[in-house]
């Protein structure tokens, strides 16, 4: 009970003071608030572009087109052509047959072009295969899947061959990259967040020196003392972390309405959401945290000082 | 039997001043002591060294059996709890009231606002301030901020009252006021250590202990004359 009612006392101290200064609290709450916000954009975007990134076919993926004048059955009898190459090269895969009608259908269904595919009147589409690599990327080497697909392109009726993976793959290169550089971006920002309530806080202790000075001649402990700073450090990043969450909301907000009218161009239903419950709660606590810290090594400091 | 205990304690302070030089002494329990000296003699020093607000250069300085050596950062704030600090410049802290002033030894020890403030009222009725337990201690005068002072010392009943000067910067009255209080706070049974350069007061004292340039120069017991 007395140790809940030190640190009931101590939270109440801590509200008196935001009370005392309360322009400079706020100040400071935008400060770091501003802080967190490129990074938390960041995060809020990959963790949206993340699935999307995820659900595309990173397997490497040859799209083989034949020609328009290959008759159907010719067409369907080259599976054995195309499976005989992969398997000289050692390399095992499925193949699918998209007929020309099929695809004309999938086309006017998915891509938004119905209108236009109707007016052509005759389907220009050929036939075609998607050979896809048993096992993925890691199984066999880029550039064994690219002696397949020249091998696949000499073969008779064959008019392209097109390696669909290489841009899903560069995708997912830059989403990784983008978040380890946000990762690195968020460490850089959480030290200067530490750095402002570092300062925050020092100015406060210093300003209380002979408040602390006459609590430790009276008895007062150091974790007495330290105790309102470490709620005012954690009250700071608690509340800067809210003004984030709040600014990247409202910025996704106002970004939504443009990013839908753009995926819908792709035929996509694509929005950005904000961070879902836990990670909102995950980022307040990394905020409260990195709060308690900076208010931690500074009061530290003032301690020794007012010795 | 002894409270306080000193054994050949020196100070130096850093820039290689000496402070105190070879001090020994016992003070008993319930004794009411005057450190008499002129300024600059050691006195502030000494009492210091019994708060743990300084440490000895050499020597052993047992207070209530506690090596003060030994003391360090996280025990220092526990054993301060048995003293009762008069200091020359009141030391209150101005954005607090007076009453809140006084509760403050028992807040640091863990005591509840309401028991606190209870305590911090009868202290403040002992020293005559019942009635302005509400005001900043600026709205007060320098007596009844020394007053202030004094209920800060004894509101968590304290072992020993150290004092440093508490009759500097107040007139005749107020000075009497203040030294009958301590004076009664003895009578009580509380060990009183007073750092004072009026000579006026030194009657009241079991002892008298004289400091010339950091060392004891003489000791006056009740029943003798101050001499060497």
């Amino acid at each position: 009970m007395n140790w809940l009612r030190e640190h009931w006392r101590a939270l109440l101290s801590a509200f008196a003071r935001v009370r005392a200064t309360p322009g400079g609290f706020v100040f400071n709450v935008l400060v770091i608030g501003l802080a967190l916000v490129l990074p938390l954009t960041g995060l809020t975007v990959l963790d949206n572009l993340r699935p999307v990134a995820r659900d595309l076919a990173v397997e490497p993926e040859l799209s083989i087109f034949l020609s328009t004048e290959v008759a159907r059955a010719r067409a369907q009898a080259m599976e054995a052509d195309l499976r005989q190459q992969a398997k000289k090269l050692s390399i095992p895969v499925t193949l699918e047959f998209i007929d020309r009608d099929q695809a004309l259908t999938s086309m006017k269904t998915h891509s938004g072009l119905h209108d236009v595919v109707t007016a052509l009147g005759s389907n220009p589409l050929p036939d075609a295969y998607v050979v896809r690599v048993v096992g993925g990327a890691d199984a066999v080497s880029p550039t064994r899947i690219t002696q397949l697909a020249d091998a696949l392109s000499r073969i008779d009726g064959v008019e392209s061959v097109q390696l669909d993976s290489v841009w899903v793959k560069r995708l997912a290169a830059l989403v990784d990259l983008a978040s380890l550089s946000l990762w690195l971006l968020a460490s850089t920002l959480c030290g200067v967040v530490l750095a402002v309530v570092f300062n925050t806080i020092r100015l406060q202790a210093y300003t209380q020196l002979e408040e602390i000075s006459v609590m430790r001649l009276l008895g007062a402990t150091d974790a007495y003392v330290s105790r309102p700073f470490y709620y005012l450090g954690a009250l700071l990043g608690l509340s800067a972390g809210v003004v984030a969450l709040l600014l990247v909301a409202a910025g996704l907000a106002a970004t939504n309405q443009s990013v839908a009218v753009l995926a819908k161009l792709y035929g996509s239903q694509f929005s950005l959401s904000p961070l879902d419950v836990k990670s909102c709660a995950l980022l307040l606590l990394v905020s409260v945290t990195l709060g308690a810290i900076g208010a931690g090594l500074s009061v530290r400091r003032a301690l020794r000082a007012g010795d | 039997m002894s409270i306080i205990s000193f054994s050949h304690v020196a100070k130096q302070y850093s820039a290689g001043v000496s402070a105190l030089s070879d001090v020994s002494m016992e003070i008993a329990e319930g004794e009411l002591v005057y450190l008499a000296g002129p300024s600059g003699a050691g006195k502030s020093t000494l009492l210091k060294l019994i708060a743990g607000i300084e440490r000895p250069s050499a020597g052993l300085l047992l207070v209530s059996g506690q090596d003060m050596r030994k003391l360090n950062r996280t025990t220092l704030p526990y054993w301060r709890r048995m003293l009762g600090l008069i200091l020359q410049q009141h030391r209150l802290l101005n954005d607090r009231s007076v009453l809140q002033n006084v509760m403050l030894p028992l807040l640091v020890s863990g005591a509840s606002i309401k028991e606190a403030a209870q305590r911090a009222r009868v202290a403040l009725d002992r020293v005559d301030l019942g009635n302005k337990a509400d005001l900043l201690p600026q709205a007060l005068s320098g007596g009844e901020q020394q007053r202030v002072s004094i209920a800060r010392a004894i509101v968590h009943k304290p072992r020993i009252i150290l004092a440093d000067e508490p009759t500097a910067n107040l007139d005749r009255d107020s000075g009497k006021r203040v030294m009958d209080m301590l004076q009664a706070f003895h009578t009580a049974g509380v060990t009183c250590i007073i750092a004072t350069h009026d000579e006026r007061l030194l009657h009241n004292a079991d002892r008298v202990v004289l400091l010339e340039h950091g060392r004891v120069i003489a000791m006056h017991d009740a029943a003798s004359e101050v001499g060497a």
